[in-house]
């Protein structure tokens, strides 16, 4: 068996953290290999190193056999790698030509070719069976569609090993299922798949081999066809996944939110949400699921007072909100988990104690005698969070932008939940975090859900909204397209009431 | 035919202005609005701008705002004036284009390497060229009788001028030639003479400067747009990340970007100097820095509309001095536009735009027919306000480069 790449004693360590503790790992030519662990176990340190991105502190690496040395992604281009990002690297204002040629040529006064260019994309992109037009702005087109072009991209250079970091995380399941038929596609014509996942269901239905990581090691490596899905999840954590247990209590009939006939005011002369009617009751948790863009952030935003409507009234608790500004409704017990954390969450320069009473400084416990700021009060809350939250950080002084971004969410979502809240929109919750941080946001909105919470759940991870959600409304091009239940839905279904197609 | 239709349709709110600016100009007392003349020195006036706005294209493009045009500019009129003093014209263009490339790097050097905030270090640079064109001045007129601490002494040699042989009345081997483009105006014939005065304007008495710097917008559209340098650069402005991904030097990038739009400024500047004042004075630029790049975002960030922003904005400067009696003439323009808007807006459900177009249409007009004149002040202020109505109303389908005005740390790839 000849091996495509070989990674030999890779380490690489970071102040105060070891990424890469001697890893080994070799990856035979013409297979997908997945390579999967929790956020910080080391698998973008390892990926940034074969890319040439960062130089390791000590070990190897060889390519088709022989040992190379990349000091820039240039480099490693040259020996055959390529990488497609989780951001895609596409500039938006320009063509996909343009993208796909940047940078190959030299930055001369020389007249483009861009016929011979045009006809070389087409055919790499007939011969991999990913059709696209070379002539398109990147702003004009899908999520799928931009990772086409960003894989046609790295095969453009030639090539022969891709890096693919994370490629299913922005993506619908149809859209999966695409990308999916393109990998195998791409390893019959002999193209060997690097596939960094920590999403296990994926990793064994594409990988061939997948090896695993933990805490900067490799733990092993494992053949796909053999390994079973609790296996890997030991392997990757060290103990058993997470699972989301079904709920005991039920929720009441008292209704806690009430919308109907909402319309948001225009934007780039289209409604970003149109005409939507829903009750939330206490006790629940609605799970609104739709590919982002299709209004609801917007819709979110509305309940919250910051997006403007044209038409609808919005009710809580039988309040007729729709004159109240933002500050009135939050003082109503409308409690909010923005989609951003580090934008709209937190103030990333302010401590912990500053960041505790965000959006609810007005109350009178944050005041003192004279009226100035009581920090004694958000001191205790913000301690208050941390210690039943599990956020890890030295003490609440310091700096919201001195945690990970897991203890960050767990923060925001501690505010939000422990000062009595009377609704909570929640907007991707656990966006972007580890499993052990997801799973305690989990429990503690289950938890406050049974006690009679009622919780509007806006998520891009389809599997937390079945998890969680008592029903569930699909939203496309700022429509409800359709209510369900979520024991009767699965993943694949979802994804085609939020792609139009059903 | 068709195809003229829906071009008409299209651009009606071009169209229309032009038709109506056509018949005013039958008039005798508004003559002066299509007159040779006043196209010739339309074209004067606006290549300074026209030079700024397309320099700051290479800037924004690459992602940096470049506020310091106006600076760039001043060092171009002073070094323009030095050198065009000391050595000769040719000279002084030259030494003009360096000035301004120096200022420009440094503002590259600033927003680029030491990250700071774009804004900031083009106000900087501003104030930086208006201190050091007077300490140059002090220092290097001292013993020049004719110049002094805010002036410098005249540029006596001037950049030779060309006209078209039979068409504009150019000469071949020493001797006159026929000027078809003026008979052809005087004939005083409904669009002909309108038209060749065009014509007549742009190609009689034109300088070897003026030719250069006019073709600088065809061939920055080449640079930009078809050449490998001109994609990286515009790459680097959209998503820096990406194009650092791809193995372009973003850095180098931005600096060339910047530094070249500093060296179009200091052109401008040393324009300003050789071939309309002949002289360096101080305040010379009047805020032309700032007008280009106001043209610049007109022409949504490419050579072309840039020229035409500039042509509009160097066409009611023109009128302003030529004829003050003509710039009344321009108030019909003005209401006919506000006019087509307001309908416009009205038909799309735009009510509130709409009525206020309307009524300021109906106040303008109010105004156009109670009155013979324009007072002198506003007079005076005409391109400027041109300039604010046309880009209040170009503003809405601009798109710029997306990365602009963020600062970028190299290696910050994720």
């Amino acid at each position: 068996m000849s091996f495509a790449l070989k990674v030999i004693n890779i380490s690489k360590s970071f102040p105060g953290v070891l990424a890469n503790d001697k890893i080994n790992i070799e990856i035979p030519s013409g297979t997908i290999h997945a390579i999967v662990g929790e956020n910080g176990a080391g698998k973008s340190t390892l990926m940034k190193i074969i890319y040439g991105m960062i130089s390791p502190d000590s070990g190897k690496i060889s390519v088709s056999e022989k040992e190379k040395k990349f000091s820039s992604p240039k480099d490693a281009i040259k020996a055959g790698i390529g990488m497609v990002h989780q951001h895609f690297m596409l500039a938006d204002n320009l063509t996909v030509l343009e993208n796909v040629i940047l940078g190959i040529e030299n930055a001369t006064l020389r007249n483009i070719n861009k016929k011979k260019f045009k006809n070389e994309i087409l055919e790499i992109s007939d011969k991999y069976g990913m059709p696209l037009n070379p002539n398109t702005t990147i702003d004009e087109l899908g999520v799928g569609e931009k990772q086409r072009v960003e894989i046609i991209k790295v095969l453009y250079r030639g090539a022969k090993i891709l890096i693919l970091d994370e490629p299913t995380a922005v993506l619908v399941p149809q859209e999966v299922n695409e990308l999916f038929e393109n990998l195998n596609n791409l390893k019959n014509q002999g193209v060997t798949i690097i596939f960094i996942s920590h999403k296990l269901d994926e990793v064994i239905e594409i990988a061939d081999g997948i090896s695993v990581m933990r805490g900067g090691k490799h733990v092993g490596t494992v053949d796909a066809k053999t390994v079973s899905k609790s296996e890997l999840a030991e392997m990757m954590i060290g103990k058993s996944l997470p699972k989301i247990p079904k709920r005991t209590s039920l929720p009441t009939n008292e209704i806690c939110l009430e919308v109907s006939s909402l319309s948001g005011e225009k934007l780039d002369s289209k409604e970003p949400f149109k005409d939507i009617n829903f009750i939330l009751n206490k006790g629940e948790i609605l799970g609104i699921a739709g590919v982002e863009g299709n209004g609801q952030r917007e819709l979110t935003e509305s309940i919250l007072g910051i997006y403007p409507l044209s038409q609808g009234t919005i009710t809580v608790d039988g309040i007729n909100i729709d004159n109240m500004a933002t500050r009135q409704r939050r003082s109503l017990g409308i409690n909010f988990i923005p989609e951003d954390r580090q934008t709209q969450g937190l103030v990333m320069d302010n401590s912990l104690i500053e960041n505790a009473m965000l959006g609810r400084q007005n109350k009178d416990m944050y005041k003192t005698k004279f009226k100035s700021v009581n920090f004694k009060n958000s001191r205790k809350f913000s301690n208050k969070i941390i210690d039943q939250y599990d956020v890890r950080t030295p003490n609440s002084s310091t700096l919201a932008l001195a945690l990970s971004g897991g203890n960050q969410q767990k923060f925001v979502v501690g505010r939000e939940l422990e000062d009595n809240p009377s609704l909570l929109v929640a907007s991707q919750p656990t966006r972007g975090i580890d499993i052990g941080a997801q799973s305690l946001i989990w429990e503690e909105l289950r938890e406050a859900r049974d006690a009679g919470l009622g919780v509007l759940l806006i998520s891009a991870d389809l599997e937390e909204l079945l998890g969680l959600s008592d029903r569930l409304l699909v939203m496309y091009e700022g429509k409800i397209v359709k209510e369900l239940l979520p024991e009767d839905a699965t993943p694949e279904l979802l994804g085609a009431y939020m792609t139009g197609l059903k | 035919m068709n195809k003229l239709f829906s071009f008409i349709k299209k651009r009606y709110l071009i169209i229309v202005p032009i038709l109506l600016l056509i018949f005013v100009a039958q008039i005798e007392r508004y003559s002066e609005l299509t007159s040779s003349g006043t196209f010739g020195a339309a074209l004067r006036l606006s290549i300074p701008i026209c030079l700024a706005g397309v320099g700051a294209i290479y800037s924004e493009r690459c992602g940096i705002v470049n506020i310091g045009l106006e600076g760039m500019m001043v060092m171009g009129t002073w070094f323009g004036a030095w050198a065009g003093w000391f050595y000769g014209p040719w000279y002084g263009l030259l030494a003009g284009l360096l000035g301004g490339a120096l200022f420009g790097l440094i503002h590259a050097i600033g927003t680029i390497t030491f990250q700071v905030d774009h804004i900031v270090s083009g106000v900087a640079i501003n104030i930086l060229a208006a201190g050091v064109a007077r300490f140059l001045s002090v220092v290097a007129y001292a013993d020049v009788p004719a110049g002094g601490a805010t002036q410098s002494p005249r540029v006596d040699e001037r950049i030779d001028k060309i006209s078209i042989p039979y068409l504009s009345g150019g000469k071949i081997n020493q001797s006159e030639t026929a000027d078809v483009f003026r008979s052809l105006e005087e004939l005083d014939l409904f669009l002909i003479s309108d038209l060749f005065g065009l014509l007549g304007g742009l190609t009689r008495n034109i300088s070897y400067f003026s030719i250069l710097a006019v073709l600088l917008v065809p061939i920055s559209f080449w640079i930009l747009w078809s050449t490998n340098f001109g994609l990286q650069l515009r790459s680097v402005g959209e998503y820096p990340v990406g194009s650092e991904s791809v193995g372009v030097n973003v850095y180098l990038m931005k600096y060339i970007g910047v530094t070249i739009s500093g060296a179009f400024a200091g052109l401008a500047g040393a324009y300003l100097v050789i071939e309309s004042a002949g002289i360096y004075r101080e305040g010379q630029t009047g805020g032309r820095g700032f007008i280009g790049l106001a043209a610049m975002i007109f022409g949504n960030w490419k050579p072309l509309g840039t020229f035409l922003g500039s042509s509009l904005f160097g066409y009611a400067d023109s009128l302003q001095l030529r004829s003050e009696e003509s710039v009344h003439g321009l108030l019909i323009i003005i209401v006919s536009v506000l006019f087509i808007v307001g309908i416009r807006s009205m038909i799309n459900k735009n009510l509130r735009t709409g009525l206020i177009s309307l009524i300021f249409s109906g106040l303008f007009l109010f105004w156009f027919l109670n009155s013979s004149t324009i007072p002198n002040e506003f007079v005076f202020f005409t391109p400027h306000i041109t300039t604010l109505i046309v880009l209040s109303f170009a503003s809405q389908r601009l798109r710029m480069p997306k990365f602009i005005g963020r600062a970028y740390k190299k290696g910050e790839l994720t």
